[in-house]
């Protein structure tokens, strides 16, 4: 036997076997895809019988019979045509005209006797070579909209189609060479196995498809439960769903508590759905199980009009649950029937019980974040009223014992003459713990956002200029930079008390005196505001938490700098209730620079 | 003596002793006191815990490395007052804000004041 002999045999071998695997297929699922995959199949099955038939009865094959061979093959480029169709969309008018066209082309192989004129069978292969050439684009291009298994299975039929437009045009010349025949043979074999894997792989090869996109997404799935929203957790999941089995699309619906409702977010907009088993994703809430729709408007024909709004023929659905909890759904849907079969059921599952794990490690962790925060404001407010009370405690201390000796001294000595010294330490404390009063309940206000009070339209460098000539002193020189009126809508009082704050904290923070330059500017929309002093500078590592309560640099002699912490955590409240920003640049024992942007509306 | 790091308090407190006839030195730091112990031998001691360069521990410990037996009342604001007043030893505690008799009585546990004029 030669070896053309041995690889014809071994093509039409591969075939018969493929269509017998595809015909099993096509009745046990009786979709029209399949039944095209079937008659794809079927047909050189057929001719291969055709011509095992002429080698068994060793007469020459009646003409008639060629004939019908011939139209047979011609006849596989619209069959494939209508599988393009099946996996992307083909134009009506050429899912129309092919078969006119195809119908024209075989009549002349049953009435004119051969051999046919060379411009007929010019006509016939340049159908065929043109449909396969098309279909092969269309592949192509179906896959470059797809990823993982299904971009893999368009890229084999693509190839198919290239290797069959191949094996006609070497056909065509096998009358030069007998060589060509080893060509076409192998063109051939390419060409099955090609539109076998392409059309109708095979369930072990399907996995192995789809195991580098679901190797990637397990890969990530660890990271997912830190994401920043529960939202970008369930776009990664769905990412993943719909790489690792090739889908079109997959979206998650979760369950909400409240209204017992299945919520799903599409392209930024939320769906909610009941839960009812009378519509795919509502079945494999209520069922614990997954389902499979190759053709969604034929299993359920109520939710028909939904299935083609949202392009999902096609749907694999699995319940998200974790445990006994009932968490959701992951959907994954193609338009196309073809997509997905039985076997990728297990697959959607294990999808959804990852997705399950991933959002219990996410409930879990936001569990323990609001139990830290919790314990993180009880502590914050037990260390504000601490703090408080201790800085309250000490002008109080000198107060009371001051005012009870003043009293057992004029009870003692009525004649003695006043004590100034000790009338001057009574005012001085009481001004102090007046100041504190004020500061702890200006703070409590910026807790509760309510410490800018009615704005109108105010110069911020007025209040500026008359801030700064209060204290423009001998040790502190105070000067303003301004090129004009900086008009905006504020607090005037506030404003005048964040740069009063402000201007104090420099001339405290400056012992050794020095200039506190303020500079006010517009800039776009804002009004700009910059407090310098020459003073003794904060640490790099203090800055970040400058405006937090009760914080002070940590180089501030906590006794020379008396104070409770809260002047600038006003002062922020302030800018900030005002919608502004403001920062802090310090170069430690050169000076420090407050930074203060506030737009000038209050839109 | 009295050592405290809020002038008007140190002030104050020295005042009221001064008053009821004692003898007062002062302190604005527990290096500072230890300065002063160089000098005098007062026969009790009025402590602030939390102050500058040397605070309240600070100043104790030293006081016991130097054998220097003196009673010490600690004066604080802190709420875990007897606890501190435990920790460094101390033989008892006036609690911040106190009231001058609070004080006066205080300090009479451990000296009677001269006979005032």
């Amino acid at each position: 036997m030669s070896a053309e002999t041995l690889l014809q045999y071994l093509n039409w071998l591969v075939f018969l076997v493929i269509f017998a695997s595809t015909l099993l297929q096509a009745i046990r699922r009786p979709l029209p895809a399949n039944i095209d995959i079937a008659l794809l199949f079927g047909v050189p099955a057929l001719v291969i019988l055709i011509g095992l038939l002429s080698l068994i009865g060793s007469s020459p094959m009646p003409a008639w019979l060629n004939a019908v061979s011939g139209s047979l093959i011609l006849s596989i480029s619209y069959l494939l045509l209508r599988l393009v169709d099946d996996f992307a969309t083909v134009p009506v008018a050429l899912l129309a005209s092919a078969p006119v066209l195809l119908v024209a082309l075989c009549v002349p192989l049953f009435v004119v006797a051969p051999p046919l004129p060379g411009w007929l069978t010019a006509l016939q292969i340049a159908y065929f070579v043109l449909l396969q050439l098309y279909a092969g684009i269309a592949f192509v291009r179906a896959a470059r909209q797809v990823t993982g298994v299904t971009r893999r299975r368009l890229r084999a039929a693509a190839t198919g189609s290239v290797l069959l437009g191949v094996d006609i045009i070497v056909l065509g010349l096998t009358r030069l060479g007998s060589g060509w025949m080893i060509v076409s043979g192998l063109a051939g074999l390419g060409t099955g196995i090609s539109y076998f894997v392409g059309f109708a792989p095979p369930a072990l090869l399907r996995r192995a498809w789809q195991e580098p996109e679901l190797r990637a997404f397990l890969g990530r799935a660890a990271l997912l439960p830190r994401l920043p929203t529960t939202q970008a957790i369930i776009e990664e999941v769905e990412l993943g769903a719909a790489t690792a089995l090739g889908a079109h699309h997959a979206s998650v619906g979760l369950l909400d508590a409240g209204t017992q409702q299945l919520h799903f977010v599409i392209e930024g907009d939320l769906r909610q759905y009941p839960v009812k088993d009378d519509y795919p994703a509502g079945q494999a809430f209520v069922r614990q199980k997954p389902v499979f729709s190759p053709d969604t408007p034929r299993d359920y024909p109520q939710y028909a009009a939904v299935s083609r709004a949202s392009q999902s023929t096609a749907l694999l659905i699995a319940p998200i649950t974790a445990g006994k909890k009932r968490l959701g759904v992951l959907t994954v849907s193609s338009p196309r029937m073809v997509i997905f079969a039985e076997d990728d059921l297990a697959l959607v599952q294990l999808l959804a019980d990852q997705a399950a794990v991933v959002l219990e490690s996410r409930a879990l962790i936001d569990e323990a974040a609001r139990v830290h925060a919790r314990e993180e404001a009880t502590r914050l407010k037990d260390d504000f009223l601490s703090a408080a009370a201790h800085d309250l405690k000490t002008p109080l201390t000198t107060l009371v014992a001051q005012a009870q000796l003043m009293e057992r001294r004029a009870l003692r000595r009525p004649d003695a003459p006043a004590d100034i010294n000790g009338l001057q330490r009574l005012v001085k404390e009481a001004l102090r713990l007046r100041s504190l009063v004020l500061d702890l309940l200006d703070a409590s206000r910026v807790e509760q956002g309510q410490l800018v009070g009615r704005r109108e339209e105010a110069d911020l460098t007025a209040v500026v200029r008359e801030a700064c000539s209060r204290h423009d002193s001998a040790r502190h020189t105070c000067t303003v930079e301004a090129v004009g009126p900086v008009i905006g809508m504020y607090d005037p009082q506030r404003i005048g008390q964040l740069i009063e704050n402000l201007i104090e904290n420099a001339v405290k923070y400056s012992p050794d005196g020095g200039n506190i330059c303020i500079h006010v500017w517009e800039e776009a929309t804002d009004a700009r505001l910059t407090v310098s002093d020459q003073g003794i500078g904060i640490p790099p590592a203090d800055l970040p938490t400058l405006f937090e309560r009760f914080h002070r640099g940590s180089n501030v002699d906590d006794r020379r700098f008396a104070g409770m912490g809260l002047g600038l955590f006003i002062c922020r409240g302030i800018v900030e209730q005002h919608g502004g920003r403001i920062w802090t640049t310090s170069e430690l024992g050169q000076g420090t620079t407050f930074h203060i942007a506030l737009p000038r509306t209050t839109g | 003596m009295v050592i405290d790091d809020d002038p008007s308090i140190l002030i104050t407190v020295a005042e009221i002793l001064r008053f009821e006839g004692y003898e007062v030195a002062t302190a604005t730091n527990g290096a500072d006191g230890l300065r002063i112990l160089e000098q005098i031998q007062p026969t009790l001691l009025l402590l602030d815990m939390r102050m500058p360069v040397l605070d309240g521990w600070g100043f104790t410990q030293t006081l016991r490395e130097r054998g220097i037996t003196l009673p010490v009342l600690i004066m604080t604001a802190a709420q875990d007052a007897r606890r501190w007043a435990e920790e460094v030893n101390a033989a008892g505690y006036v609690a911040k804000p106190f009231q001058l008799l609070d004080l006066i009585e205080a300090v009479e546990q451990f000296q009677e004041p001269p006979q005032s004029e």
